[in-house]
């Protein structure tokens, strides 16, 4: 709060000195207050730039140097070589292309299908708490457990329940996640990530005003027309918020891809590859610091404009 | 246009024992403002819900215009509601408020304009046409609500206490042009209030509730002069009726040992009752400050400048009771002095059973 108040009424304006001394002994006021709220932020700011930024400022460091494990040499400084050299780098593009649709597919589906979810709890009936629990349980399984239970129970074709029921269908049973590994992994991502996208807009729905629901069925809104009119806009922020957060951590995504198709190039994304280049067996560290660098700001970009496309979308419906 | 009827219309709420409304019947009329009025939780929002088709009729039925609408949902129901908190949607300007309606009925873009432009005209709105309704003050909010019950033209207007949100000075303004708006377009509106200067400046007729049960219906007038129970004695006026239980005097009923005049009729009606157990009321001006009466000690004086209201304990059935005399502006009675209270007007009697004892 500023409230400097000089009262210039008197003596014609001209602020006296008690006037200026006031006013300094309140700024003095205001600036002691500012740290007043700032110093209880500082620990966790110090640990997060210890554990985050100075990692991060190391990795900008070795991707200007040409470490690798095989040199004997000690590490020189090559200036951005890293980086030109991943424009002619064909794995790295078709890893890059492969998070791109991994990411996108994953984010938007969970979302459609924990947004369809939402709808289904967020209204009274017998056994809501329990099957909001039941349905919430994919999201705290480990992604390797996850991982690992789809590629056994779910896609083998020998023992996997899809090739069961397909053999019920009379149809062939085949290696699911061999043949199409990309869906495979989309799949799994999903089912995880849709109850997190569910906790989410359900947050939003049941902060939502009833009576302004009651007002658009009055008005004659349908129920869809209520949904699609009142709700969706009103869920906006939530979706937008569920878009972030998955993306962010499902463009990171490692151990569903190592669990369940290994290192097949049809399912192959960034982090994978990087990893691969370095602690994985290639141990170029200084050009996978390039590419882990590259990837950060990319995801920063992606993340901003799934955000700018979802808000469009939004904005055109209401 | 359209006629109302609440017949035996009852709600109980699941999980509750008592019907929050009870067995009511109200007949409104082609173009009236009825006022239902009640304590806070009296079923007031829940009666006006039940005709708007937001709450199921448990038992009884809803009539608009002769057709049985009980089973039918609101959307099927052609009436307009004004929220108490406005309801207004937050996603769309204060334009496509007012047309949201219209839209779902698929009236063409250019009439909706129109109809819209009409209605903002009426408002004071246009120039807000474009905003979202955060951006509005309170006093907007409740025309923005307005507007979207009279775009539609609807055979109804319901309004939960449409200005309880307002401030005291903006809600008596708004309150007289919501009642000449009402007037102008001739729409049957059902008005939901908890302030009974709001039910008796406003309604044609005021329907009282109490613990979901209608006390009496009628006009604002006959509600004042002639309440039909201690109920509605009590609850219209401001200040309130002094209502006491009766002391038999001689056997006539009396207020701190000064019997009540009343006539004959009202004696004969009363006999067989045991005069302890009937009530009197009178009115704070039917009250005056004299010579002769029921004696006591001033305790307040509240000055309204062109009228002041004397607080006089006096010793009723061995117990401090106030009593309220309506005296004039200015006046030289003060706390402390000794007073003398004489009728000077209309008494109230209610039996054994809390009904009035017509005369
Ligand atoms: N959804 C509900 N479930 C159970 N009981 C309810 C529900 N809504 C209202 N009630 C009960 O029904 C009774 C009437 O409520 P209602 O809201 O109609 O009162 P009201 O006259 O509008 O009061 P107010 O002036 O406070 O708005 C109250 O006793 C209330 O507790
Ligand atoms: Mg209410």
């Amino acid at each position: 709060m500023s409230a400097v108040v000089v009262d210039q009424s008197k003596n014609g304006g001209t602020p006296t000195s008690d006037d200026l001394a006031r006013a300094a002994a309140i700024k003095r006021m205001e600036r002691r207050e500012g740290w007043k709220r700032r110093l209880p932020v500082l620990p966790a700011l110090i640990y997060t730039i210890l554990v985050t930024q100075i990692p991060f400022l190391f990795t900008l460091f070795y991707s200007l140097t040409d470490w690798r494990i095989d040199k004997v040499e000690p590490r020189q400084f090559i200036g951005v070589e890293n980086y030109a050299s991943l424009s002619g780098d064909k794995f790295f593009r078709d890893a890059a292309w492969i998070s791109v649709q991994m990411t996108v597919m994953a984010v938007l589906l969970s979302l459609i299908v924990g947004t369809g979810l939402a709808i289904l709890l967020d209204r009274k009936f017998f056994g809501q708490g329990f099957i909001r629990t039941l349905l919430i349980t994919p999201f705290l399984v480990m992604p390797v457990v996850a991982g690992l239970m789809w590629k056994l129970q779910m896609f083998n074709s020998t023992f996997g329940i899809i090739g069961w029921v397909m053999n019920g269908l009379g149809f062939d049973s085949i290696e699911f996640a061999t043949k199409y590994p990309l869906a495979s992994v989309v799949v799994v991502l999903v089912w995880q990530w849709s109850p997190f996208m569910m906790l989410i807009v359900l947050a939003g729905l049941q902060g939502q005003d009833q009576s302004v629901l009651e007002a658009a069925r009055v008005d004659g809104a349908s129920s869809w027309g209520t949904f699609r009119q009142i709700t969706l806009p009103q869920l906006r922020p939530f979706l937008e918020l569920g878009t972030l957060l998955g993306a962010i951590y499902l463009i990171q995504v490692y151990d569903h891809i190592e669990v369940i198709v290994g290192g097949q190039p049809g399912a192959k994304n960034l982090p994978f590859y990087i990893a691969q280049r370095s602690i994985g067996g290639g141990n170029v560290f200084g050009l996978a610091s390039a590419y882990s660098i590259v990837v950060v700001i990319a995801s920063i970009i992606i993340a901003n404009i799934g955000l700018r496309v979802l808000s469009n979308l939004l904005e055109d419906n209401s | 246009m359209a006629e109302v009827r609440y017949q035996e219309a009852s709600r109980i709420y699941p999980g509750t024992e008592e019907p929050a409304v009870n067995q009511l019947n109200l007949d409104i009329g082609d173009g009236e403002l009825l006022v239902l009025v009640g304590p806070s939780g009296s079923g007031k929002s829940t009666a006006l819900r039940m005709l708007a088709g937001l709450e199921t009729v448990n038992m009884g039925s809803i009539w608009i215009n002769e057709v049985d609408v009980t089973l039918k949902p609101p959307q099927d129901r052609d009436i307009a509601m004004v929220f108490q908190n406005y309801a207004l949607y937050p996603s769309m300007t204060v334009g496509d408020n007012m047309g949201f309606a219209l839209k779902q009925q698929k009236v063409p873009k250019a009439e909706r304009a129109e109809r819209v432009a009409e209605a903002a005209r009426i408002l004071d709105l246009t120039e807000y046409l474009d905003r979202k309704p955060k951006n509005l003050s309170g006093g907007q909010r409740q025309r923005v609500a307005m507007g979207r019950a009279i775009v539609r033209q609807p055979q109804v207007f319901l309004m939960d206490e449409p200005l309880s949100n307002l401030d005291a000075k903006l809600r008596v303004q708004t309150r007289t042009e919501l009642a000449d708006l009402q007037a102008r377009l001739g729409v049957t509106t059902v008005y939901v209030t908890h302030d009974q200067v709001e039910a008796m400046t406003m309604g044609h007729r005021v329907a009282v509730l109490n613990f979901g049960v209608l006390q009496q219906v009628d006009a604002p007038k006959t509600l004042y002069a002639a309440p039909a129970n201690k109920f509605v004695a009590g609850f219209i006026g401001s200040p309130a009726m002094n209502l006491f239980d009766a002391e038999n005097v001689d056997g006539k009923p009396g207020i701190a040992g000064v019997a009540v005049p009343i006539n004959d009729a009202v004696a004969a009606a009363l006999k067989g009752q045991s005069l302890d157990k009937v009530s009197v009321g009178v009115r704070p001006e039917h009250l005056t400050l004299g010579t002769a009466g029921i004696e006591g000690e001033v305790t307040v004086v509240e000055e309204l400048g062109s009228e002041s209201f004397v607080h006089v304990r006096t010793d009723h059935r061995g117990e401090a009771t106030n009593i309220v005399v309506r005296d004039r502006g200015e006046t030289q009675t003060a706390r402390g002095d000794r007073v003398k209270i004489d009728f000077d007007g209309p008494l109230h009697v209610f039996g054994e059973d809390g009904q009035r004892v017509t005369a």
